[in-house]
């Protein structure tokens, strides 16, 4: 009997210490929400062309924006598709990348924030610093549109 | 009990940290940057809320600071998506004016061709040679009316300074 609540003690702490830390729990449902991505890319076909997100730009103006076909390049992409993906749309790669990269930061930085409890904040700084700049280079694009239409109204 | 409201104010403060770093993404996408305005307006009343608790619980804001400024940056993104929306139509706008222009132009150069076009028709058979020639040319027109009717047909339309 005491064998077996010594047995169990360590494994019903880590359930607790994984779900009482923030950066876990945020690790996690990023990760879910990652997978979420790539699943709904992986779900819907190009082929059949029935994404539920349409673009709003396209609605509202009647001309394509700078992400059209993003959707449909990121499938492609999950298909193995490269050169059919850069012709939907030649950022779609950067995201993708992006999307994948960030699963890894996830799971590896859950895995070590469990694991190397004792420098939880340097992982967190490493972690954001990090990711800011994955977003930064992937997203450069977008961004930059964004300034030129601010530009452009001014 | 005051562990309770601890926690509650930190669940907020995550799922306020969660909407906003996923607005942030959505909102720098034009295609649905419009739309992250909604989740970024929640992500900043999770970290309100999530705010006022700790503050009176005295529970750490590090997470609820966090999720509320990039929730606010998130919208202020997704409105200036509105700008981009307005670069768009701007451009829309110009096309059919640009079009229009070309077409213009193109029937410009149509006509002129046109007027100055020296069109020469060739028959030949075994007995017969027929040759039609059609001069367009506007100023020949002009010089062969002046000789019909033997009279100047140009007038001066100037006007002249009175003395």
């Amino acid at each position: 009997m005491i064998l077996c609540k010594r047995k169990s003690e360590p494994l019903k702490s880590k359930v607790v210490k994984l779900a009482d830390e923030p950066y876990h729990i945020i690790n996690i449902v990023f990760a879910g929400v990652l997978v979420l991505i790539l699943g709904y890319s992986g779900i819907f076909s190009p082929e059949k062309d029935n994404y539920p997100v349409v673009c709003i730009h396209e609605r509202l103006t009647g001309q394509p924006c700078f992400s059209c076909g993003l959707s449909h390049s990121i499938s492609l992409i999950v298909r193995g598709r490269i050169r059919e993906a850069y012709e939907w749309n030649q950022y779609g790669m950067r995201v993708f990348l992006f999307f994948i990269s960030q699963l890894i930061f996830r799971l590896d930085f859950l895995r070590l924030s469990i694991k190397r409890h004792e420098y939880r904040k340097q992982l967190i700084i490493y972690d954001s610093a990090g990711s800011a700049l994955i977003f930064l280079i992937s997203f450069w694009p977008f961004l930059v549109n964004i300034i030129q239409g601010i530009k452009n109204i001014i | 009990m005051e562990e309770g409201k601890n926690n509650s104010g930190q669940n907020l403060g995550i799922a306020a940290l969660i909407t906003a770093i996923v607005t942030f993404v959505l909102a720098v996408i034009p295609c649905v940057g419009l739309i992250a305005i909604i989740p970024g307006i929640i992500a900043i009343i999770l970290a309100s809320v999530g705010l006022s608790q700790a503050s009176r619980s005295g529970a750490p804001r590090g997470i609820l600071v966090a999720g509320l400024i990039i929730g606010i940056i998130a919208s202020l993104i997704s409105v200036s998506q509105v700008f981009v929306a307005g670069k768009i139509a701007k451009n829309a706008d110009k096309w059919p004016d640009e079009i229009q222009n070309l077409v213009r132009d193109v029937q410009d150069d149509v006509v002129k061709d046109l007027e100055d076009a020296n069109i020469s028709i060739k028959i030949e058979s075994d007995s017969e040679n027929v040759e039609i020639n059609v001069n367009t040319k506007q100023t020949d027109k002009v010089q062969k009316l002046e000789e019909m009717e033997g009279v100047n047909t140009h007038k001066d339309d100037t006007l002249q300074k009175k003395k």
